[in-house]
């Protein structure tokens, strides 16, 4: 769901990086305007073994879409329009 | 005749003359063939080499073999090679370091409030998970809380006697715990505090969670250290208790959600959970040799070069045949692969094998202690474990 704070099967720290990742690989990086790939950005932010690069470049970030369900939300849509 | 019988004179004097240096060399090697490896299990075991050889352990012998060299020496990453031990003593360095030097962790999570969408089991976990780092000196003074097992933990409560606990570890306080704090509310930013307003920003199609909300997002650095009686003067200033990686993403949030949860973080060791393991990784691998027999020339060596990884394989002139020879650099960079056993060109022109006393060690902290000191500690834990089992040995002699 949310990125996993360590890689599962070495313990190296991995939650600090993903925000990174994800920035080198969606905005542009060189002159030309282009990303980087995901093998260099694993490289630059040196997750070097496989067991941790598997965490970041397989991640898939549901929170992003649970985050769109927010009761709290709702309650201050609703205090709004009694006001 | 039968490999009992009593050695001649002749062959007693060669069996007792002085080991040349290729000898001893050739005793080290573990052999990698095409198929298998042999030659795996360590000799210096007293009487392997058969009679006549003094090949008992000898300290001054070991202190003239042994070695420590750094090939990379930072506070979250060291290489080093350990030369002249056997493999358990390696071995033990290593799991020592994995499970049994003690750090400091959060170990209880007290949760005050949590709207957030990250259960509060799941939260305190990844709480677990976050690496602290404080001065060191205070994190040495700093002592074990011991709790007492769960009482339906059956095997855990017939280990725990409760008169060896000190008092003064048994329950929580200023020498045993640290408590670390965690308060953080999610809102639209508004024109009056944030200069910018959320709400307005949302309806324009912004999509940026970060520009609408104050606090989407709880970080690690928002963890707020509060000292307890004397530890105000123990983690002062720079040495005050905080995350080693101040970026980790602990949750996300959205609007009128809150986490408020108070930690408490104890000293404790790998075997009991991997979050107070000081070391991401503690690796080590043999350091490989690549032994070539007769010269690899010309356009072979250039083929030879390419079954290795870049910088293993070298080209030389070579004067004789006046063609590119091949040579090795470093031996270090080698993954032993064995590709070259598996063209006949090279097949009986190169043996590769390891050597079976050189450890590379690899150490990769996770920031608490520095990767040199964490060996440095292993080496003292192992001396401790030791010392231990030297005096249970003797207590058991005087039979008390
Ligand atoms: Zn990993």
């Amino acid at each position: 769901m949310i990125i996993p704070i360590r890689c599962f099967s070495c313990g190296k720290v991995i939650a600090d990086l993903y925000e990174q990742y994800v920035e080198l690989i969606s905005t542009p990086q060189n002159a030309a305007g282009e990303p980087m790939s995901d093998g260099q950005a694993m490289d630059t932010l040196g997750l070097n073994r496989y067991c941790c690069r598997r965490m970041v470049l397989t991640h898939v970030d549901l929170i992003e879409k649970l985050l769109r369900y927010n009761p709290a939300e709702r309650d201050i849509i609703k205090l709004n329009n009694q006001r | 005749m039968p490999s009992w019988a009593p050695l001649s004179k002749e062959e007693l004097a060669k069996a007792r003359a002085p080991l040349s240096e290729e000898q001893l060399q050739q005793r080290r090697m573990v052999r990698i063939n095409a198929e298998t490896v042999t030659d795996t299990s360590a000799t210096d075991i007293p009487g392997h080499w058969g009679p006549g050889q003094d090949d008992s352990w000898n300290l001054e012998r070991f202190r003239k073999s042994l070695q420590i060299t750094f090939h990379q020496n930072k506070p979250l990453d060291a290489t080093f090679s350990l030369i002249g031990v056997d493999a358990s003593i390696a071995n033990a360095f290593r799991r020592i370091l994995i499970a049994e030097v003690p750090t400091l962790s959060i170990e209880e999570v007290f949760m005050l409030d949590n709207t957030s969408i990250i259960q509060d089991e799941v939260l305190a976990h990844r709480m677990g998970l976050i690496p602290l780092i404080g001065g060191h000196e205070g994190l040495r003074w700093l002592r074990r809380f011991e709790k007492a097992p769960p009482k339906d933990d059956f095997a855990a409560q017939a280990k725990y006697d409760p008169d060896d606990v000190e008092d003064n570890a048994k329950t929580p306080n200023d020498h045993n715990t640290i408590v670390l704090e965690l308060d953080v509310t999610c809102r639209w930013a508004n024109e009056k505090e944030d200069g910018r307003d959320g709400r307005k920003l949302a309806k324009e199609g912004s999509t940026d969670p970060t520009e609408k909300y104050i606090n989407s997002n709880v970080y690690a650095k928002q963890l707020v250290f509060k000292p307890q009686g004397e530890q105000v003067s123990m983690f002062a200033g720079e040495n005050a208790i905080r995350t080693a990686n101040p970026d980790i993403l602990i949750a996300k949030l959205r609007p009128g959600q809150r986490i408020k949860l108070s930690c408490h973080c104890i000293k404790g060791i790998g075997a009991d959970h991997a979050k107070f393991s000081p070391v991401a990784t503690a690796s080590y691998r043999l350091l490989p040799h690549i032994d070539i027999t007769q010269p690899i020339l010309g356009a072979d060596a250039k083929k030879f070069a390419k079954c290795f990884p870049k910088g293993v394989i070298g080209l030389e002139h070579d004067a004789e045949s006046g063609q590119e020879k091949a040579v090795v650099i470093d031996p270090m960079k080698d993954t032993v692969s064995r590709e070259c056993l598996r063209h006949d060109e090279f097949k009986d022109k190169v043996k590769l094998g390891r050597i079976r006393d050189h450890f590379i060690f690899s150490v990769e902290s996770t920031g608490q202690f520095n990767s040199d000191e964490l060996f440095l500690d292993s080496i003292r834990l192992l001396k401790a474990k030791a010392e231990k089992f030297k005096r249970h040995l003797t207590e058991l002699e005087e039979g008390r």
